[in-house]
């Protein structure tokens, strides 16, 4: 990598973690990295910064499966970004206001794996002996990018849009579940904002997994037991506002919830 | 005074001769919803009398984007025929602008009197198809133009029968020629397709219509519809329910 090229990188991580530093959105950061190679590099940076904090990295995520956000930004394949312990939050959780900028909501198959993924191809035959068993997850995905104005470039250099992941507490063995055609239902407050089945990520959740398998054996982070991955959205997503509660529905899978908190009085306000 | 039978024989005559006409509504400022449904029950009786027998009715508009949409707050009802099962192959040379849709059917068992009863009515549960086909340009309409059209019905088919179960939240998909077009959850239907059911069987009920054993209830649509084209293999599948084909 160039000397100028690595500059770009930086400067696109410190403006993300401006971002998350100071709880404002900021510009995109497409002006500073194109490829996805350089948008990765700036995730990478992210990540070593926080395992530099002492954050415990206990996943990862899958973007971008369904091909109408494929096609909305001009991709033709996913994309993925780091899960840490600190993100995680258990069923029926509470999550404070501003805890993720500008948040959106989605229902996912998650896996959790007993085995390393240290192939460089992997079979099918070898994801489904590395998983230990599935969960139903919400994905409380987010931008530090203002308006979510993203390309692939933004939202990969942004860890892919991450923010926090609910999951719910009855594991399920693949033997016992159908993936492809499990029916699954978002509600926000009640209210159905979102249908769809275990198709619509990526013809199959196993395959997105298949596919992030491969991908992080390249970039050097490989898969490893006890690892959880959010393979991707079985329908569309849904804004979410505070005081929300959020349940999404897996048929065969189980439910999980999260609620977002109120905002609270900000300081200005009370004087 | 709007013509019921005049308007009835309008659309009648563009189903039977493929042709789009213009939106009843434009000329027609009588034409409410009740007024509408009249006009649908004047245009069955006109196929009734060349020997088409009743089959059981579809809902329609049964998803909250579509009610929301169309600004109404309840779901709206046609009526389907004998004629307009489709076996195994489906000639749409004749339709205007046909659409296809995957939905979840309830096999009445027997006569439903009462619509209160109509849950413990029910012998199967099949995955189906609609095929939509409005007689209006553009498939373009007002809440009374598409109830006045029978609310689209062209044709519908039904796969195996099943027991009676839960199918709140069956996956679904909707192929064409071997390739995924749709992906869906029944819980698109009212969030609960059982729901579709007692509104037909309330509808009926309320338009003197019983439910009798052998009728179907389409109870609508698991995603939306899409264009069915001709020489096409089209394949509706939902989760522990089997597939239903048919080719054009």
């Amino acid at each position: 990598m160039t000397e100028t090229a690595t500059t770009a990188v930086e400067q696109a991580a410190d403006r993300i973690l401006a971002a998350y530093a100071s709880g404002t959105p900021c510009a995109p950061v497409r002006d500073l990295v194109a490829t996805p190679d350089e948008a990765y590099a700036v995730q990478e940076r992210l990540t070593t910064t926080w395992l530099g904090e002492g954050r415990r990295l206990a996943g990862r995520k899958i973007g971008l499966t369904s091909q109408a956000v494929q096609r909305q930004l001009g991709v033709d394949t996913p994309d993925f970004g780091m899960l840490f312990a600190d993100m995680a939050v258990p069923d029926g959780a509470e999550i404070p206001a501003g805890a993720v900028m500008q948040a959106r909501a989605e229902a996912e198959v998650a896996l959790v794996l007993e085995h390393d993924l240290t192939h460089e191809r992997h079979t099918v035959a070898d994801l489904i002996r590395a998983t230990a068993f599935a969960l139903p997850a919400i994905e409380i995905v987010g931008s530090r990018i203002r308006d979510w104005d993203i390309t692939l470039a933004d939202t990969v250099a942004d860890n892919a849009s991450c923010g926090m992941y609910a999951l719910g507490n009855r594991p399920v063995r693949l033997a016992d579940v159908d993936l492809r055609l499990c029916g699954m239902v978002l509600e926000r407050r009640g209210e159905q904002v979102s249908t769809g089945t275990g198709t619509a990520c990526f013809g199959h959740p196993l395959n997105a997994a298949l596919w992030l398998a491969d991908m992080l054996v390249r970039v050097g982070r490989p898969l490893r037991a006890g690892d959880t991955v959010l393979t991707g959205a079985l329908g569309p997503m849904t804004a979410v506002a505070p005081g929300d509660v959020v349940e999404a529905r897996i048929d065969g899978l189980g439910d999980v919830r999260v609620a977002f908190g109120q905002e609270s009085a900000k300081e200005e306000d009370a004087s | 005074m709007t013509d019921v039978r005049a308007l009835a024989a309008h659309l009648d005559g563009a189903r039977r001769d493929g042709r789009a006409v213009g939106m009843l509504s434009a000329s027609e400022a009588g034409l409410d919803v009740p007024v509408a449904y009249d006009v649908q029950r004047a245009g069955i009786e006109l196929r009734r009398k060349r020997g088409e027998r009743f089959a059981g009715v579809k809902m329609g508009f049964t998803s909250r984007a579509k009610m929301v949409q169309m600004g109404v707050d309840d779901v709206i009802w046609g009526q389907l025929t004998d004629r307009m099962l489709v076996e195994s192959a489906a000639d749409v040379s004749g339709l205007i602008h046909p659409r296809v849709e995957p939905e979840i059917v309830f096999l009445i068992g027997r006569d439903v009197t009462r619509a209160a009863d109509v849950d413990t009515a029910v012998a199967g549960i099949a995955v189906g198809y609609e095929i939509l086909d409005s007689r209006y340009d553009g498939f373009k309409f007002t809440l009374p133009d598409v109830i006045a059209d029978n609310a689209s019905a062209s044709g519908f088919g039904v796969g195996a029968w099943h027991s009676p179960r839960d199918v709140a939240n069956v996956g679904m998909l909707l192929e064409i020629d071997g390739r995924v077009v749709q992906t869906g959850s029944s819980a698109a239907i009212l969030g609960d397709p059982v729901r579709a059911l007692r509104a037909a069987a309330r509808l009926a009920t309320d338009a003197g219509i019983v439910l009798r054993a052998g009728d179907v209830v389409l109870a609508g649509a698991a995603t939306a519809a899409v264009p069915l084209p001709k020489d096409a293999h089209v394949r509706v599948t939902g989760a522990g329910l089997g597939s239903v084909e048919v080719t054009t």
